[in-house]
Formats: structure tokens, C-alpha cells, sequence
């Protein structure tokens, strides 16, 4: 691939945001995907490849208006990138496994953000389901995903979707963040200590 | 009962020497809005679209849009469209300042001139008076003297438009200038208004733009504009300390000032004509154009003269462009260019090339960086068409061709590319490359995304993310372009707001998506024009040099994947691979019947 094509390009946005994901432990070996859409054309990571280290060959070049060879080798994930982008104007997605998100999803059916940043981004952030590269979980999330900048998966993971990827990252990470603050409230309401609703947010 | 628009054209047939009233379809006002939209719409209906830009038949059409002269900030602009001299395109240009909104007071949404002259004549419009008035003591003017002796003559509740010697003697990137420092300055619009023997328009108006809903408007300017105004650091600092001229620094240190003809994307002496370096040393005054709180404009004054500006664009097209290294300097040159009546992006970049053709000994008199003094006799002489003057009249990629060196020219379309180096910025590429009348940056400025991080900052290296984004803030400019609103509002209010002040103004329901539809229905149009007028891919070419890397600087090194983008640019307008819209695309913009 040559250094100064588009498709290199795009593979180094997507090398670039697969690593923070990674620092951050969002995902685990081989889980995880990320997309990019410009047109009709849509750059998705490849099937069981490690964010960890992606190679330039790892990110494939596939059609959102007809199928190609090299949907194949595409994230098993796929269908439900597509479907987000024909719901919505969104053209960059990221999907991980972030812990906490995924532990609280087995506990509410939408989250509300208690940090006021998050809270003013998200508003909410809806729980729904379906098994991994299923027709139901590509309906489930895009459907969300139309209303909503994020979408926890119960019991498995996150997808967040925005017009360029670094905030469809900064997505990922408010929630992942606002899980983590609802759990600690939640773990410290235990202690009986008084919980103090702030009066501005 | 029309709110926002009046529903009236004038028709001004120079030849024939008549007036007449035209009603305008109130479906095309909604759907095309005012502006470059109706402009663009009165062309393509209306008129032959193969029309030579000199040919009398073709027309110089003045559009203010539902927005001009009410209540909303910054709305008191409007736009010209016509055939370009200089690209042979579809062409408007933008101006500020306070004459779209006299149009709209005298009663008038378009002001249509066809025709030429016998002798050179000015229109004179005072509300449903309109006459065709002697000019020939005009002629040969400077735009101050001839704005001072029409204001002396008719007061000043007159607003004015003119040309200078430079529109006269069709200089092919000559000027409007309104109201002394408002240019409609790109694609020579100037020469087509000389080609007519028109010096000049003088309007006064006396009527009021009536607003469907005062309070809902009101309300929206309090809760909403008034509000991200001030946060927007673009509107409530920068350009209010700065104007525009505090780009300089910024986009040196990113490595993409265009200098030396774009050599080279950083200039060592870009603090001496920097936005501070005129705050602090030229500047005696600002200005803002009609009902506009931002009062971004420049008053200037060096040793020798006093003037308006420079502009951004202007301190990089007379400044590193030319190797000029003081911002004194800079704003002298900048005021003889508006005195004769010359765009200031197409004079620098035709400077640029002529120094650098003159430095591969291909011209027959040396032309020197950076030397002041025959600048300024080489931009008189340009104005006059005198000696090498007369070729450099003609703009760079003609001159280049002339002289054997068209690589030399840095322009799309025939239009010199304004003042980011699109290496240090792949959207500005596309913006160049797209852009229906040449390389424009206002159009789709990215540089707002990719370097200054408003709304957000994006990798300015990166090449997808970009067709889909110049694709949206075209559309966007579209709308800003027909409302007729400043685009330096688009720093901060997208379509959305713009959708509530105008269904507020017009007592029309708009919605966001439904706005920005009417900007890629315009976009389309302009597009469709250029087809018939046998514009394709191949135009949409960018100067062979902006295609290899910068060699130093903060930019350095990076390749911009053109071809690639551009393929993809097109996909997302729904066009063929040559740049075509689809008979599908048409359709769906109902530009073309079911
Ligand atoms: S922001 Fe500047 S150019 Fe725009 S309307 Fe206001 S004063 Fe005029």
C-alpha cells in the first residue's frame, strides 16, 4: 500500500484510535472493530484482527451500495456498521468492550449519566440487544444509534458513532466513563453515607 | 403577503435603454431562497448558458435574499451573478457592507442588467424611480473618487456599487466595490459590469423588510444568537480585535501560508505583516458591514496612505505571495488594488506567477519578489492594460500560458488559489478543486475543522473524512450564500438556527434537513451550468505543484491523495465519474422533471 494513498491514510486514523482503545483496555486480543464511511465506501477493520497492532492489511475497503469480494474478511460486525450508516448521517464508528459499561448493562436498560459532562453530551445512553453480527443486534444498535451518539450492548460492548472518528472515541469514552461514576455512587451508596444531589448541574 | 422577500426583480436593458418590473415566483423564492440561489436561478432559466461573459446578452444579476435588511445580524449582504471573464464559469461573488440591504429597502430582491451602452452610464434607483443616468465624467475614476462625487451629488442616504479603471479596461479579475471597501471581488465581475459601459449603481430605499414573526424572531436573537455569539471565540474575539488578519501567524505556524508562489507553506517574515503587526502598527479604525456586531473591517493608515484593510487573504496575496515583507507595504498595495478596482487574491497570484516566470527567464521584462515600488507600477499598468501590464491583465493561467510555463499558474478553473496551501490542509483540496467558480475558499472553509478546531479540530492530513465534509459545508454555504448571511457566521450557527430565523422571517416552515437540501439543490444548479458550458473532471484539476509535497515545515511531506478524493467527492454528490450530477441526483433536487 502506498504511503501517500487514501487507503494508507485511513489506516493510520484507524491504527491511531484502535491504540488508544487499547491503552485504555477497552478491548480485549482480537475484540473490537472500527469503520470509517466516506460515499459509498466504507473502510472497516478486518475479522479477528488485533487493535493492538493494525497492519495496514488489516483495514478493507468494502461498498455500502453493493457487495465486494473482500466482505469476507470483514469484521463479523459488518452489517451492523452498515446499518448504523444508513440510519444516520453518522460516517465514523468504534466499537469496544469497555468493562464497566458491560457490567452495568446486565442492570439497567439505559444509562443516565451522573457526571454533567456526559450527561450534557449523551442526555442517556439506551441498553439494548442481540448476539454478536446478528440481524437483530445491526437493527438494535442502528436504531439507537439514530437517536442516540452511543448504544451499550447488554453483556457485550459499546458502539458509539459520530461524523469523524475522534468523536465518535471521545463517545466511547463518556460512557465508559459514566458507567464507572454510576457504579462507584452505587458501590459507596452502601456505606450509608448521605448522597447530595447537586443543586446545579 | 411576501415576509422576508419583496417578490420584485428589476430589469435594467442598457441597450434599449428601459426599466421593467418582474414579479418573482414565490415557489422559486422558497426553494431557491434570494441570494446566489435566486441568481443562479433567473440564469439558468432565463438566459443562453453559452453566453460569452462580454456578450451584452449576458447578465450581471445583483441578488440580496429573505434575510438582507432584516433584523438578523449580518444580513446585509448580497450576492452578484454572471458569467466570469476570467474562468469562462458561472460566477457571483459575495459583498458585504450596506448595499444588499438598500436593495431590499428600495424594494427590489434582484437588480437584472443586460445590455450595453453606447457611453459609459450609472443607474440611479431611489425606491420605484429608476433611471439611466450619464457617467462619462465618471469614467477613468478611481472607486473613492467616483463613491465621493455620487454621494456629494446625491446624498449619502445613497449606497453605492462601482467599478474602477481596472473593470473599464476589462481586466479580467476586476472588482465591484461597494460602499468604498465592500468587494464583490472574484472572477472579474467588474470587467462584465465595464463590458456594459456601467460605472455605476446608486441605490436609496425607503421601505422595510417585513417579518412574519417579530417575536419569535426577537426571542431567537436574545436566547439563542446573542448567546453563541459570545461564546464563539471567532466572533466575540478574534475578528473583533483582528478582523481576519489574525489568521497569519496561525496558519504560518501550521505550515501552510502560501509564499513564494507556494514554494513554500512557511514565510520568515510572516510577524512583520501579521494581524498583530497591523493592530499594531496601521491600524486607525473598524468598521462592520450593515446590522453586525462582530465589526470585523480594518481602517488603515501608513506614512504615505490611509485605506481600508488589508484582509487575511489580501496581507497573503500582496504579502508572502510576493515576498513583501512589511505590513505597510502590504496595505499600500492593497489600496491601490481597490482604487483601480481589482481583485486582490487574482492580482497577488498573477504577481506570483509573473516573478516566477521572470525568474525561469521566460518573460521580457525582469519582474522582481518582493519590490515594492514596481508592484505598485505593474498593478497601475494591469489596471490600464499598459505594456506587460495587458498580459497580466488576463490573470495568471493565461499569462503562464503565454509564456510557456502553465505549471507556473496556481489556479483551478483559471481562478488564483486564495490563501491556504491545500498540503497543509487535504479539505481545502477539494474545496479548491470542486469549487464552481475556481479555487474559492469560501465555500467550503476547512480550515475551520482542520486547523483552528471550530466546531472541532479534525486531522487536517487525513483524506476520507474529507469529500463528505466539503460536500456538507458547501451545501451550508449555499444557504448562507442565498439567505444572504456572512459566512464568518458559519463559524457558530450551522443549518439549524438558520432554519428557525428563517422560517421566523419568511413565515415559511423550514426545517434543517430542508435547508440544507436547498443548498445542494443550488450547488447542483451551478454545477449543471458549468456542464452545459463544457466544464467536466478535467477542470477540477489542481496545479501540478500543490500535488507533490511541501519540502519544509510544519507540513511537510504530506501527499495529497487528490484523484482518490475527488472520486469519492463525487459518489457523495451523486455524480458520474466525470464529475457529471446523475439524472437521479437532478431528479431528487427537482432540477430536472419526474
Ligand atoms: S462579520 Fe465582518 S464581514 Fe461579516 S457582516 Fe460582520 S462586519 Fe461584515
Amino acid at each position: 500500500m502506498e504511503e501517500t494513498s487514501l487507503d494508507y491514510l485511513v489506516y493510520k486514523t484507524m491504527r491511531e484510535y484502535a491504540k488508544r482503545l487499547v491503552i485504555r483496555n477497552y478491548v480485549t486480543a482480537h475484540g473490537g472493530n472500527l469503520s470509517i464511511r466516506s460515499g459509498n465506501t466504507v473502510w472497516i477493520t478486518r475479522h479477528a484482527s488485533s487493535l493492538e497492532d493494525l497492519k495496514p492489511d488489516d483495514v478493507i475497503r468494502i461498498r455500502m451500495d453493493k457487495p465486494v469480494g473482500f466482505d469476507i474478511v470483514a469484521s463479523t460486525e459488518t452489517p451492523v456498521h452498515l446499518a448504523i450508516y444508513r440510519k444516520s448521517s453518522n460516517l465514523a464508528i468504534m466499537h469496544a468492550h469497555p468493562k464497566y459499561a458491560i457490567a452495568l448493562s446486565y442492570f439497567y436498560d439505559e444509562l443516565i449519566p451522573m457526571d454533567s459532562e456526559a450527561y450534557h453530551v449523551m442526555k442517556r445512553i439506551p441498553v439494548v440487544e442481540g448476539s454478536p453480527g446478528s440481524q437483530m443486534l445491526a437493527e438494535n444498535v442502528s436504531d439507537a444509534l439514530s437517536k442516540n451518539h452511543a448504544v451499550i450492548v447488554r453483556g457485550h460492548g459499546v458502539f458509539a458513532a459520530a461524523k469523524f472518528m475522534d468523536v465518535a472515541y471521545q463517545y466511547l469514552v463518556m460512557v465508559e466513563h459514566a458507567a464507572e461514576i454510576i457504579y462507584l455512587v452505587e458501590f459507596f451508596k452502601q456505606t450509608g453515607k448521605k448522597f447530595i444531589t447537586p443543586k446545579i448541574f | 403577503m411576501l415576509y422576508g422577500w419583496i417578490g420584485k426583480a428589476l430589469h435594467i436593458d442598457l441597450t434599449e435603454k428601459k426599466t421593467k418590473i418582474i414579479e418573482l415566483d414565490k415557489e422559486v423564492l422558497r426553494n431557491y431562497l434570494g441570494g446566489t440561489g435566486l441568481g443562479l436561478k433567473l440564469l439558468y432559466d432565463n438566459y443562453d448558458l453559452n453566453l460569452d461573459p462580454f456578450d451584452p446578452r449576458t447578465p450581471l444579476i445583483f441578488a440580496a435574499g429573505p434575510l438582507t435588511g432584516s433584523r438578523m445580524f449580518g444580513a446585509g449582504r448580497h450576492s452578484v451573478v454572471s458569467f466570469s471573464p476570467l474562468t469562462n464559469t458561472v460566477a457571483d461573488g459575495l459583498s458585504g457592507g450596506f448595499f444588499g440591504a438598500e436593495m431590499k429597502f428600495a424594494g427590489y430582491d434582484a437588480i437584472i442588467i443586460t445590455g450595453k451602452s453606447e457611453s459609459p452610464v450609472y443607474i440611479y434607483i431611489e425606491d420605484e424611480t429608476v433611471e439611466i443616468r450619464d457617467a462619462t465624467y465618471l469614467w477613468g475614476k478611481c472607486v473613492g473618487e467616483v463613491i465621493q462625487t455620487l454621494t456629494n451629488e446625491l446624498g449619502r442616504k445613497f449606497r453605492i456599487a462601482t467599478i474602477g479603471p481596472a473593470g473599464e479596461n476589462l481586466v479580467k479579475f476586476a472588482s465591484i466595490m461597494n460602499d468604498r471597501m465592500h468587494a464583490t471581488g472574484r472572477g472579474g465581475l467588474g470587467a462584465v459590469m465595464g463590458s456594459k459601459k456601467l460605472k455605476a449603481i446608486a441605490i436609496s430605499g425607503s421601505k422595510k423588510v417585513q417579518e412574519a414573526d417579530v417575536n419569535k424572531l426577537m426571542k431567537l436573537m436574545e436566547d439563542v444568537i446573542k448567546i453563541r455569539m459570545t461564546w464563539n471565540p471567532a466572533l466575540n474575539r478574534s475578528l473583533k480585535i483582528f478582523g481576519t488578519s489574525a489568521l497569519v501567524n496561525v496558519i504560518n505556524a501550521a505550515g501552510l501560508l502560501p509564499t513564494k508562489n507556494f514554494q513554500k507553506g512557511v514565510y520568515e517574515y510572516a510577524e512583520e505583516i501579521s494581524g498583530e503587526a497591523l493592530r499594531e502598527r496601521i491600524l486607525v479604525g473598524t468598521h462592520s458591514c450593515w446590522n453586525c456586531p462582530v465589526v470585523c473591517k480594518r481602517e488603515t493608515k501608513t506614512d504615505k496612505a490611509r485605506g481600508d484593510g488589508p484582509e487575511y487573504e489580501t496581507i497573503v496575496n500582496l504579502g508572502s505571495m510576493i515576498l513583501v515583507k512589511r505590513i505597510e507595504d502590504v496595505a499600500e498595495l492593497n489600496y491601490l488594488a481597490n482604487e483601480l478596482g481589482l481583485d486582490t487574491i487574482s492580482l497577488g497570484g498573477t504577481l506570483a506567477c509573473a516573478c516566477e516566470l521572470s525568474d525561469l527567464g521566460k518573460l521580457p521584462e525582469k519582474i522582481e519578489w518582493g519590490n515594492v515600488d514596481q508592484f505598485k507600477e505593474l498593478i497601475a499598468k494591469i489596471a490600464k492594460r499598459e505594456g506587460i501590464g495587458n498580459d497580466l491583465a488576463e490573470g495568471s493561467k493565461r499569462l503562464a500560458e503565454k509564456y510557456g510555463a502553465p505549471h507556473v499558474a496556481m489556479q483551478v478553473k483559471g481562478l488564483e488559489m486564495p490563501a491556504y496551501d491545500p498540503r497543509g490542509a487535504f479539505g481545502m483540496a477539494l474545496s479548491y478543486g470542486t469549487s464552481y467558480r475556481g479555487a474559492c475558499h469560501l465555500r467550503a472553509w476547512t480550515i475551520s475543522f482542520e486547523v483552528i478546531g471550530i466546531p472541532m479540530l479534525i486531522d487536517r492530513f487525513s483524506a476520507a473524512e474529507k469529500p463528505p465534509l466539503v460536500a456538507y459545508l458547501q451545501d451550508l454555504a449555499m444557504v448562507y450564500d442565498s439567505l444572504v448571511m456572512c459566512l464568518h457566521y458559519g463559524n457558530e450557527f450551522d443549518e439549524e438556527p438558520l432554519a428557525d430565523v428563517l422560517t421566523a422571517v419568511t413565515g415559511i416552515e423550514y426545517s434543517k434537513e430542508g435547508l440544507l437540501k436547498i443548498g445542494e439543490r443550488i450547488w447542483n444548479l451551478a454545477r449543471l451550468i458549468n456542464v452545459k458550458r463544457g466544464f467536466s473532471r478535467k477542470d477540477d484539476m489542481l496545479p501540478p505543484r500543490i500535488l507533490q509535497p511541501l519540502d519544509e515545515g510544519p507540513s511537510a511531506g504530506k501527499k495529497i491523495p487528490y484523484e482518490e478524493m475527488l472520486d469519492i467527492y463525487y459518489e457523495v454528490r451523486g455524480w458520474d465519474k466525470n464529475g457529471v450530477p446523475t439524472k437521479e441526483k437532478l431528479r431528487e433536487l427537482g432540477l430536472i422533471g419526474e
